[in-house]
């Protein structure tokens, strides 16, 4: 569930269009390694990349790279270009970020473009989906194991993935609903459990890594959510290795949606499906950003009565904030955290990723980015030339 | 300390304030000859260009600039952008475009606005104009384009008129210049109205942190076909300056002729002084003053004429920069590079050079007379009635220097130019007027003493004691004979030199330009902006019946060897071309172009040929789609349209390897009795709702000699300043003349001399002073001139000039000038009339 990226590409272009975008339906029939690609019919789509990795000596670092597609409608005029290369239909956006957790370090990037020359983009036919020479090459497609790339000026950072269990969908009847309206859904699956290793290029140094990473892809065509003030997500991998992923939607009455919802993934691979009434969260300790100005509940309590699980969670490295200065894009805390508990009376921890949307103010207009979702606000000259550099 | 400090005013300063007008003329000349350097080196600085500053100023400053002749192949950029390094690229497309189609066009530059990284951004973050990506037809232009946001404006790009909507204004950042002015859409919108669709202009790079420049420019050598050029951020910068250099050293030169002038007159206002004070310097002396304290006093005499001098000359200089920018921008325009003159800025290097020359110069010209004056024994000084300064000038010696020096001065100009500059020939120029001031003295006796005799035959006296009273003072006049016919041997040259390339271009343009219609794309045509047509208009005339032929031809700006050029394909099949160029002595025209259609085969223009030192039979590499291809020279030609240099290849050749069949202008033969006005008007009718401009053949000689006359316009204003302080010294020493012959005019006036013959006398003074200096002047000048159009010009700029005789041009000039002379008497004439005679002997 990581709808927040529609506030900012809503945000690039949603004015009266006429052509309707596919909504994501009950009953969709996945197709791998079809569905590991591309939906173009689907206005906005995003493969996303987290992990826990580990040096040979224990330093722990965290990763998170992501690729954001949206479909843009154009006037006839833009539309008329004889030549389709520039032409701004589909705009990508990718995050990077690393997180030196036993070094107190958060780096992160953001990078935009179309698809141009080659500049950005999706492709079946390559295997592949990158953004400039962040990439991710499905090297088999069959067991899917993935090649990682990404770098900017601060490191390099390159991952064989190997899923040990295969792609779980997320939701029920194959969609993942996230309110009343019909088209408050998403195509959603997730890879989450895969092997990791790579290398860590960083100052001049190179260290090997080897951890945990976990993949989301969704696609939708989802309408404005004015109701909602944020979210909280989950991904949670035990060691006892079975996962789960858990998202909490507040809304801004202060409630909490009854579409939050979760994913148990057994053992054995199997999913199963969690709904709000099945799992409970609760905040701890706080840490307030000195950047945005806002305060995150960087600790939580969680219980899953149904499985007897009990966990806590907290971080090492508490800023993990994506704060962008030119506020171009939304900020939003992001990060590598671990847990630990109990299930069934047994003790254990776990390792996995958080995100927390909706904390910091818009500056600009006072209230939460995240509430602009497609409140029909114009494509602004500034995001049309969005990229940021930490 | 302090003794000395009021001696020196007392002595030095106090009689300065006295003579109020002679001390404000030398300050004046000083001031225009450092004003004439300072304003030719900002405006240099201005003109040679702010294209690429400002787009720098958009786009941030890289280190590695990606370029191809005829432009780069989008997809390089996608295999670049994959590249797993921390490389930063910006596509560019670069043109030009024409605010509602009139006055000079603007860069119009395309890019990636959606992926461009931030420091753009802050540019473009300005203005609230409709959206980039929903109407595609928005532009940002720069704040000194006037324009706003939200306004409609209609830009002329290659052959059509183009609607935008200006989406915001450029801001331009902090601590830079705006000089932007310049146009920005977006790199889509910016192909498709630029035809360049699937092209790139240039891809700028900023390498990844850690590892030298050169590393990385070779590891994306490996990456890109040999076409493409990969050089450092700023060579083109480089280049163009290097381009310039030429052109702003001979400039630069010329701006000193006014300096030198005023070295002539510093010269002379401290000889007067000298002169004025003897009696002071005697007692000074007596008193137990040392030669030194003489010396140095007059030293800080001409020091204090020079501090006030040079900074009057900032004020003028400045001033002065703001027309020589335009001027000269003209110059730059016409045969080097589009761009933009840049603000004029007056930084403290230029100002501290400028004054430190004026300075320096002037300390030169003083030494000569503040040495004399500390040899002057101070008996003799305080001896009375002596007040008279002869000239001890050692007539033998001095004739025998200026052998010397003009004999060494000719064996110079035969010297090669030194790292591409004719720093010989300019040494030469030099040591020629030096000589010809050393001969000045004994030319100034032989033409008295056979001048003497003629004007005994005249009626009237004043002339005879005008004479009289030059060879009486020949110390001071010859300097001043000397000073002015500098001037005038300058202007002579520069008159003859000018005159004899604008004759050699219209012999040439008649040879070259034997077509009845030429056409191409409306707006502004420079060396490196070349708009092109749409090629079904060549194609329709063709069909007209009464159209014999029509010569396509395409040009590209390109980079040979580090320095820019342009690459033509034209037509060399058509029969009516043959004659069209007009080869070295020596090569078989006919025979070239038919083997100029076989192949890989190249003919260039003169200064390419020497700039580059190409040779008939020599091989060019010229990068081209995908690798570099060998043309073999065939024939050198002449050409005087642009200075860095033309590579003509066959339209067809070049079309093999650059398949864009838009032309950059087109040739139109009119079969013979065809009637021309018809034709015109289907032509027009051709033409209709596209930007093309139609020249007959006489109207486009016309332009081509205007553009001409005013790439020179800056050199004539040049001459002009230097005459300026040649004639304010005449008056400077005219004037001090008067007062020094104050007992001798109130005499004649007291032996009943009227008026009008003692203006007489001054007027004669001053224009035999005139005569003398123009007649050398003029001999000198055509001495220079032989310099300038076979050596200076030559291997400046590797034209061949035919010498011409520009009779009216260098009768123009020197009636000017003598008049000027004559006109710098009457001032002094006026006052020794006003002196009152009883009271001049009185005060003796």
């Amino acid at each position: 569930m990581r709808s927040r990226t529609t506030v900012l590409l809503l945000a690039l272009a949603l004015f009266a269009s006429g052509q309707t975008w596919q909504i994501a339906l009950p009953g969709y029939r996945y197709e791998f390694p079809r569905d590991y690609f591309n939906h173009p019919n689907y206005q906005t789509e995003w493969w996303y990349y987290t992990g826990n990795l580990k040096t040979a000596e224990g330093h722990r670092y965290g990763f998170e790279l992501t690729f954001f597609r949206e479909g843009i409608h154009l006037t006839p005029q833009a539309a008329q270009s004889e030549d389709p290369t520039w032409r701004p239909d589909q705009i990508y956006l990718a995050h990077l970020a690393l997180s030196d957790i036993d070094g107190g370090h958060f780096f992160h990037v953001a990078r935009l473009n179309r698809a141009g020359p080659g500049l950005a983009g999706v492709s079946l036919e390559q295997r592949r989906e990158w953004n400039g020479n962040w990439q991710v090459l499905w090297t088999d497609l069959s067991s899917g194991r993935q090649q990682l790339q990404a770098m900017c000026d601060q490191f390099k950072l390159t991952l064989a993935l190997t899923p040990e269990k295969p792609a779980v969908v997320n939701g029920k009847d194959g969609v993942s609903r996230k309110g009343p309206e019909p088209a408050e859904t998403s195509q959603y699956f997730s890879f989450t459990r895969i092997e990791a290793r790579g290398d860590l290029y960083k100052g001049g140094t190179h260290a090997a890594l080897s951890g945990l990473a976990w993949m989301d892809h969704e696609f939708f065509s989802g309408p404005a959510r004015t109701d909602l003030a944020g979210w909280d997500w989950f991904a949670i991998q035990l060691e006892n290795g079975e996962e789960l992923m858990l998202y909490r939607l507040r809304l801004k009455s202060g409630g909490i949606s009854p579409y939050s919802s979760g994913t148990f993934v057994d053992s054995s691979g199997a999913a199963h499906f969690l709904d709000a009434s099945e799992f409970t969260l609760s905040t701890g300790e706080q840490w307030h950003s000195s950047a945005s100005r806002a305060s995150y509940p960087v600790a939580w309590t969680i219980s899953v009565p149904s499985l007897d699980l009990r966990l806590s969670e907290w971080t090492d490295l508490k800023n993990q904030e994506l704060f962008d200065r030119n506020r171009l894009t939304p900020t939003y805390w992001e990060g590598a955290v671990s847990y630990a508990g109990a299930i069934q009376g047994k003790p254990l921890t776990g390792v996995g990723y958080l995100e927390m949307t909706g904390y910091a103010k818009d500056f600009g207009s006072g209230e939460s980015s995240q509430v602009n979702l497609g409140s029909g606000r114009h494509f602004q000259t500034r995001s049309g030339t969005n990229r940021t550099r930490e | 300390m302090a003794a000395r400090l009021i001696l020196f005013f007392r002595l030095i300063i106090a009689p300065l304030t006295r003579e109020r007008l002679r001390t404000g003329l030398t300050i004046l000349a000083i001031g225009l000859g450092v004003g004439v350097v300072v304003a030719i080196d900002l405006a240099g600085q201005a003109a040679a260009g702010s294209f690429h500053s400002s787009l720098q100023s958009l786009t941030g400053k890289g280190d590695l600039l990606i370029t191809a002749t005829g432009g780069l192949d989008e997809k390089i950029l996608g295999r670049l952008v994959s590249l797993p390094y921390a490389f930063d690229f910006t596509p560019r497309i670069e043109d030009f475009a024409a605010i509602n189609g009139k006055g000079e066009a603007v860069p119009f530059i395309g890019l990636d606005l959606i992926g461009h990284n931030s420091d753009a951004i802050s540019n473009l973050d300005q203005g609230s104009g409709p959206d980039l990506l929903k109407d595609g037809d928005a532009v940002w232009v720069g704040a000194s384009l006037k324009l706003h946001a939200g306004q409609r404006v209609s830009l002329l790009i290659n052959d059509q008129m183009r609607r935008f909507t200006v989406a915001g204004i450029l801001q331009p950042r902090k601590n830079e210049i705006n000089e932007q002015n310049v146009i920005v859409a977006d790199i889509g919108l910016a192909q498709r109205v630029t035809e360049k669709i699937g092209k790139l202009d240039s891809i700028d790079v900023t390498v990844p942190a850690g590892g030298s420049i050169q590393f990385w420019q070779q590891l994306l050598r490996r990456q890109v076909p040999a076409s493409v050029l990969i050089e450092p951020e700023g060579e083109r910068t480089a280049e163009n300056r290097k381009m310039l250099a030429a052109f702003r050293l001979n400039l630069r030169v010329l701006s000193y002729v006014a300096l030198i002038v005023g070295a002539f007159l510093i010269y002379n206002t401290i000889s007067i002084s000298v002169i004025r004070r003897r009696n002071e310097i005697g007692v000074v002396r007596a008193l137990g003053g040392t030669r030194m304290l003489v010396a140095g006093g007059f030293l800080c005499e001409t020091l204090f004429f020079a501090l006030i001098g040079s900074g009057l000359g900032l004020v003028i200089g400045r001033l002065m920069a703001v027309t020589a920018v335009k001027l000269i921008g003209n110059t730059v325009h016409a045969l080097y590079i589009s761009s933009q003159p840049a603000p004029v800025h007056l930084t403290w290097s230029a100002a501290a050079a400028g004054v430190g020359l004026g300075i320096a110069v002037s300390l030169i010209a003083a030494l000569g007379p503040a040495l004399e004056a500390a040899r002057i024994a101070p008996v003799e000084a305080m001896a009375r009635g002596c007040e008279e300064y002869t000239f001890t000038w050692r007539s033998n010696r001095l004739g025998l220097y200026a052998i010397v020096l003009l004999c060494v001065g000719a064996l110079l100009a035969e010297l090669p130019p030194l790292h591409g500059a004719p720093i010989f020939a300019y040494l030469s120029v030099l040591l020629l007027v030096a000589g010809t001031a050393a001969a000045i003295p004994a030319t100034v006796i032989r033409f008295s003493a056979t001048g003497t005799g003629l004007l005994r035959k005249l009626p009237g006296a004043a002339p005879l004691l005008a004479m009289r009273s030059l060879q009486a003072s020949l110390g001071r006049t010859s300097i001043l004979t000397a000073a002015l016919a500098t001037a005038v041997a300058m202007t002579a040259s520069i008159a003859i030199m000018v005159g004899s390339f604008r004759e050699t271009v219209q012999v040439w343009m008649n040879d070259q330009l034997e077509a009845d219609f030429y056409l191409r794309p409306a707006g502004w045509t420079g060396p490196d902006q070349h708009p092109v047509m749409n090629p079904d208009i060549a194609d329709q005339i063709e069909r007209l019946p009464g159209v014999a032929a029509v010569e396509r031809s395409r040009v590209y700006p390109f980079s040979y060897q580090g320095a820019p050029a342009t690459l033509a394909g034209a037509e060399t099949s058509s029969a009516e071309n043959v004659n069209a160029r007009l080869f070295l002595p020596g090569e078989n025209r006919s025979e070239i172009f038919s083997k100029l259609q076989t192949g890989n085969y190249a003919v260039v223009s003169e200064p390419f040929a020497y700039k580059h030192r190409v040779h008939v039979g020599d091989t060019l590499h010229i990068p081209m789609a995908g690798e570099t291809q060998n043309f073999t020279v065939l024939g050198i030609y002449y050409d005087y349209s642009a200075e860095n240099g033309y590579v003509v290849v066959d339209r067809h050749t070049l079309l093999k390897y650059l398949p864009d069949q838009a032309e950059s202008s087109l040739a139109v033969y009119l079969k013979r009795g065809a009637a021309s006005d018809t034709l015109r008007k289907q032509i027009d009718q051709i033409i209709t709702g596209r930007a093309v401009l139609i020249f007959p053949n006489r109207a486009l000689r016309q332009a081509a000699i205007q553009i001409f006359d005013r790439t020179f316009r800056i050199t004539y204003a040049l001459e002009a300043v230097a005459v300026a302080v040649a004639v304010l010294g005449i008056a400077g020493a005219l004037l001090a003349m008067v007062i020094d012959l104050r007992r001798d005019f109130a005499l004649l006036r007291f032996l009943g001399g009227a008026k009008q013959q003692i203006r007489a006398i001054i007027l004669s003074e001053a224009a035999l002073l005139g005569l003398i200096a123009t007649g050398i002047g003029v001999v000198l000048g055509i001495a220079l001139s032989l310099i300038l159009i076979f050596v200076i010009n030559k291997q400046s700029f590797g034209w061949t000039i035919q010498f011409h005789w520009p009779v009216a041009l260098v009768i123009t000039a020197l009636t000017g000038i003598y008049g000027a002379t004559i006109l710098a008497g009457l001032y002094p004439a006026r006052m020794a009339i006003r002196m009152e005679p009883i009271e001049v002997i009185h005060e003796e």
